[in-house]
């Protein structure tokens, strides 16, 4: 019984949290009760079964009503959260949660192991999209009494332990849940939960209503009354709505970086970029490694020099990014995961370079000063992502690589990269989560090489080594060692240039002044508001 | 009489049956043309997914049934009146049309109206001005409406109305903050529909002052007028009591015409206004692969098309006496 030890007490479960926020977004002046947030989520859910999907506009909302077992600090340690304190065993196989004592569901029922168990075995375990995979090492959970939850693992499973926020593993209450299909449940847009609100209406197209939960477990929270979340499709009117105060606040860059630039400047907006250190997107090209000519590492390393990551951040994307330096986001920086030193493909002659790789690979020019033709798919997800083509797209002209865009809708693209693997480059964006294990390890392990399931392994690259690395990764309890692990993987990851990492993606939140203390931690505005409030 | 009418009616009901049938195998047919499957998206948006997530996923939606089962199961269901479930919303697709089906229709007629009385006002202003700057400035009018595009006269008047003057609310059906009822949610709804219905008539309007325009002109050649004049009617009373009535017909058509566009029409002033109606489900769930609520909205348009042009004829009969029913 050692590792990570901590305690804290209920009511003063959320300290060790505020300590860790930098202080521009603790909360000026005292919190003042009251008032209705508008927020602005987009797309409209499709559902709020956010223990079967982990899609972004579900967590957004859900997280209101559900809680999990822990949350996060800003350097991705776990706090306390439903469960007060937490042991983990020598081995790493044995992980004790205490629980907060008078937690209440909405319903009035308590929260206890058995939820616990009921949540992780029957629900995450089998029909999460994620869970399957971060809970596969959990055998059984015993519940010795309702306030402990002793989680049985066939494996150390150090990964696990940043999958228990209330956007990731969200706990629900076993008395509602427990009857019924959990795949298409009646209860599922009406979800009971622990939560600091308690979910009134969904009017399908336009909100969802949340009341303030009068009986939450963290006394005197939340201060908020109500929060509607507004459905609007059009981007240029949520930046209207923003603009006229009819919505406090929009993230997950609803609001287009173009319109971003022209709302901050406004007296009653802000902006910003955290709150999303648990996602860690990276925008990168893909290549079809099984077929001509990116079968070739020579031929990818080429591509990687040709991109000129500041260009595209800054003309592109609006200045929201980082240059990316390989498939581990520097947001793991603290917890010691992340190194950069990999080799550089950032470099001013990148295109001579690029050149001379292509040279050497044996792809001399032709007719025209072109080497080879090829199709440069475009990732369905807003305009952005065409400026991005037409950027590479000069860009591999320069290198004698003569490439034509090929737009198509979401459902089209993904069948063509990740089922039928008929692409040669395209452009992606994946979030690497909060864990290797949980966001990294899939787009490069042979395991999961798997045709049909999307955002997995689709340039079909794998080494040996790389897997060896991985998997013994995810059962290293002991931190350094981990890293040094993790270090040796993205440096041949690099090398070998599957993918090619051209930035981390900055997502933006734009919020009305009067908007306080919803930035707490690094789920941003996945967190569960308690501490939000309205300036009057 | 009325009895005449009824069968008429009932007629075409049984009729429409086989072309409702026709329409709904010919969109099953199409959409099963789009690659990709519900199952793609939906663990597409989660960002993440296990392949046995994936295999789970197509089972619950039926995804390994061969197509020909799944029409039959489908057309079936249809004929009970059964229009099935969509598994992305987690609903069946009776419940969430039904939800959207107020609002679509809410704002289709609001335009129709609009569109159509104005239309048919400003055409036969013109035609009466005709060549003269009335005319010429009516026209223009029309012209220049027609020709701009619809998203982008809604943001306009966003930006002049809802941002720059505050007088409308940027977008959606209520305010949401407020929770109203009684009559001040009715004058409330009734303000947020004031700019999405002002943009979609601004649309529709140029084609029905045309119409209106040239029927008036052709219509006052005709015998019928001369023979006003020659009792002795003003150009007034001629235009108000002869001439509207007649000219009116084929404003009328092209209504019941139009009345299928504008579901379409809507899509984007939906969009652009976060109104909550059907043709943004539709755009919505065609880019999910929510196939099943897709068809359910194609029939009940269809059904929709069909009623609405039931109508028209009926109103070709009122209009003009001469017109029989049968």
């Amino acid at each position: 019984m050692r590792v990570a030890r901590r305690t804290a007490l209920g009511v003063l479960s959320a300290v060790p949290l505020l300590c860790a926020v930098p202080a521009y977004v603790v909360a000026q002046g005292t919190p003042q009760a009251g008032g209705t947030l508008v927020m602005v989520v987009q797309p409209e859910p499709p559902t709020l079964a956010s223990y079967q999907s982990t899609s972004g506009p579900i967590g957004q909302v859900a997280t209101k009503v559900y809680e999990g077992l822990l949350e996060y600090d800003f350097e991705l340690k776990p706090q306390p959260g439903l469960a007060r304190s937490w042991s983990v065993s020598a081995d790493g196989k044995t992980i004790t949660f205490m629980l907060q004592e008078g937690v209440k569901f909405h319903d009035g029922k308590p929260f206890t192991s058995e939820d616990v168990k009921f949540t992780i075995l029957d629900v995450l375990k089998k029909t999460h999209p994620r869970g399957l995979n971060t809970f596969r090492a959990v055998e059984t959970i015993d519940t010795p009494n309702p306030l402990t939850a002793v989680f049985r693992l066939s494996e150390p499973a150090p990964y696990m332990l940043m999958a228990l926020s209330g956007y990731e593993s969200p706990m629900l209450p076993k008395h509602v849940f427990g009857t019924g299909d959990i795949a298409k449940h009646p209860s599922a847009d009406r979800p009971v939960g622990t939560g600091p609100f308690r979910f009134v209406e969904w009017q399908k197209g336009q909100f969802m209503r949340f009341d303030r939960n009068p009986d939450y477990w963290k006394k005197g929270r939340p201060y908020l009354e109500r929060i509607v979340a507004r459905f609007i499709a059009d981007g240029s009117t949520r930046a209207a709505a923003l603009e006229t105060q009819e919505a406090h606040i929009a993230g997950f860059s609803a609001v287009l970086p173009v319109d971003v630039r022209r709302l901050e400047k406004m007296p009653h907006i802000a902006i910003t970029t955290r709150g999303y250190e648990m996602q860690s997107p990276i925008v990168e090209l893909d290549f079809n490694t099984k077929a001509k000519p990116f079968d070739d590492a020579k031929v990818r390393q080429a591509v990687a020099y040709a991109v000129d990551r500041k260009f595209v951040i800054d003309n592109v994307w609006f200045g929201f990014g980082r240059p990316a330096t390989g498939p581990i986001n520097s947001n793991f920086k603290a917890t010691g995961l992340y190194t950069s030193d990999v080799t550089n493909y950032n470099v001013p002659n990148g295109v001579d370079v690029a050149n001379k790789l292509l040279d050497d690979a044996g792809y001399a020019r032709g007719a025209g000063g072109v080497r080879f033709e090829i199709v440069h798919d475009v990732t369905p997800y807003g305009e952005e992502w065409r400026r991005f083509g037409e950027y590479v797209q000069q860009q591999l002209a320069k290198i004698g690589i003569k490439a034509t865009l090929r737009y198509e809708d979401v459902p089209t693209w993904l069948r063509r990269v990740y089922t039928n693997y008929d692409y040669q480059l395209t452009n992606n964006w994946i979030q690497t989560l909060a864990d290797p294990v949980i966001g990294v390890h899939r787009l490069y392990h042979s395991k999961l090489i798997r045709a049909g399931t999307v955002f997995v392994n689709g340039t079909r690259w794998s080494t040996p080594e790389t897997d060896s690395l991985m998997d013994r990764a995810s059962v290293e309890t002991d931190a350094k060692k981990r890293a040094t692990l993790y270090h040796e993987f993205q440096k041949r990851v690099v090398q070998e240039s599957p993918i090619v990492f051209v930035h981390e993606l900055d997502f933006v939140t734009v919020h009305s002044k009067r908007l306080q203390g919803f930035l707490v931690s690094p789920l941003g505005i996945y967190a569960n508001f308690d501490q939000a409030w309205l300036q009057k | 009489m009325l009895i005449a009418k009824l069968r008429f009616a009932a007629r075409r009901v049984l009729l429409a049956a086989p072309t409702l049938l026709v329409i709904v195998v010919l969109n099953f047919g199409l959409l099963q043309l789009a690659p990709g499957d519900a199952a793609d998206v939906l663990a597409g948006e989660a960002g993440a997914a296990t392949p046995e997530y994936m295999v789970q996923l197509r089972q619950k939606f039926g995804l390994d049934q061969p197509v020909y089962v799944r029409l039959a199961k489908y057309v079936g269901n249809i004929a009970s009146f059964d229009l099935g479930f969509s598994f992305r919303h987690n609903q069946p697709v009776a419940q969430l049309i039904l939800a959207r089906l107020g609002p679509t229709l809410l704002l289709m007629v609001s335009v129709l109206l609009l569109a159509v009385g104005a239309g048919v006002l400003l055409g036969a202003l013109a035609a009466r001005h005709l060549n003269r700057w009335q005319d010429n400035v009516i026209s223009l009018v029309a012209v220049l409406t027609y020709a701009t595009p619809v998203f982008w006269a809604g943001l306009m008047l966003i930006v002049v109305f809802s941002v720059k003057l505050g007088w409308f609310p940027t977008s959606g059906m209520e305010a949401v903050a407020a929770f109203h009822t009684g009559w001040t949610r009715i004058a409330d709804i009734a303000h947020h529909l004031v700019l999405p219905a002002v943009t979609l008539t601004l649309f529709y309007l140029a084609l029905y002052t045309r119409l209106m325009r040239a029927s008036i002109i052709e219509q006052s050649t005709m015998d019928y007028v001369t023979t006003a004049r020659a009792k002795g009617l003003n150009e007034r009373q001629v235009l108000l009591w002869h001439l509207l009535r007649n000219a009116c017909l084929p404003v009328l058509t092209m209504a019941g015409v139009q009345a299928g566009a504008l579901l379409g029409g809507a899509v984007v002033v939906e969009t652009v206004f976060a109104w909550p109606g059907l043709g943004l489900l539709a755009y919505d769930s065609l880019f999910a692969r929510d196939l099943n609520l897709l068809l359910g909205i194609f029939f009940v348009s269809a059904c929709l098309v069909v009623a609405v042009n039931l109508a028209v004829d009926m109103l070709y009969a009122l209009l003009d006496p001469r017109i029989e029913l049968r």
